[in-house]
């Protein structure tokens, strides 16, 4: 007989959750959608590698992703994120994006004039466990530009 | 499929490219995008079409056109996401970029969709065209 009985703890309590990667990366684009982003970056694993081709952010880190996100949240304050698709493979999911709003300041660069956004995007994620371990994001600057009305490469800043 | 795909692609075989698709695949090269006084020429539409001149066109304007693979995943959906390099030397106009002689390699991003057949009905790719622009030293956004 025994003496003891060992309680049985749900995993949530110790501290381990059954969440799928796609689950993951949803998280961090909803919380992207609703512009909130400590939020975004509570899935984000501290030590990650982020690459943002258009920023020229190579072998980047959180920071840079905060940086990213608190910029593009900033300069358009109405954001509105619209997640195309979602596509989970294996531990790296891709998600399709279109990022629209209004410039309300300086973003990449580009002096605010007002101008309306609206660019397709793909992030590709890496994610361990419940935290997201690598960002890699594509978009085309030249599209972006195009739209806040820069005329040349080299002389983005003027008007 | 879509490792032959890319080494197709590296040997400048259009055709089998094509092949390997189905009749009424979809094409989408999202940043391809030409503007004139009246309307914006954009990269979708199909394989067979828009694809295939795109295709023939780049590897003219860069004869030395390159692909390098860095990691293929994918589902039993059939969705297939490849990042990349690709990169050439220009040798011919490429949009209104006049040939420097200037050389790109530029991070790429595809999305394909293979169906129950084994052949490619979708393929949709992203990348920084300001990144190619400035390599080649085409400084204009158009």
């Amino acid at each position: 007989m025994k003496l003891f009985k060992r309680k049985s703890i749900p995993r949530e309590e110790q501290g381990i959750v059954n969440t799928t990667p796609e689950q993951t990366v949803r998280a961090f684009l909803n919380a992207f959608q609703l512009r909130d982003v400590e939020a975004a970056l509570s899935v984000v694993d501290k030590s990650v590698r982020v690459e943002i081709f258009p920023l020229d952010v190579r072998e980047g880190g959180f920071d840079d992703i905060r940086t990213a996100l608190t910029d593009i949240v900033t300069a358009f304050p109405d954001l509105h994120l619209v997640i195309k698709d979602v596509i989970e493979t294996g531990s790296v999911v891709t998600a399709e994006l279109k990022v629209e709003g209004t410039q309300a300041a300086d973003y990449a660069g580009a002096v605010n004039q007002e101008k309306h956004l609206d660019v397709d995007q793909a992030w590709r994620f890496t994610v361990d466990g419940d935290h997201i371990v690598g960002i890699h994001v594509y978009w085309c600057q030249n599209q972006l530009y195009r739209r806040l009305a820069v005329k040349r490469l080299d002389q983005i800043a003027i008007v | 499929m879509v490792a032959a795909f890319f080494e197709a692609y590296s040997r400048h075989d259009v055709e089998t490219m094509t092949e390997m698709c189905t009749d009424n695949a979809d094409f989408s090269y999202v940043p391809y995008e030409v503007w004139g006084k009246q309307r914006v020429l954009r990269g979708d539409g199909k394989v067979r079409t828009v694809g295939k001149v795109i295709w023939s066109g780049l590897i003219n304007s860069f004869p030395d056109l390159f692909n390098v693979v860095h990691s293929i995943d994918a589902n039993d959906k059939g969705d297939v996401v490849v990042m990349c390099d690709i990169g050439g030397t220009q040798q011919s106009p490429w949009g209104f970029a006049a040939p420097k002689g200037g050389r790109f390699s530029e991070p790429h991003l595809f999305i394909f969709h293979v169906d129950e057949n084994g052949l490619i009905d979708k393929i949709k790719a992203y990348w920084n065209g300001a990144g190619i622009n400035r390599q080649l030293g085409h400084l204009e956004v158009d």
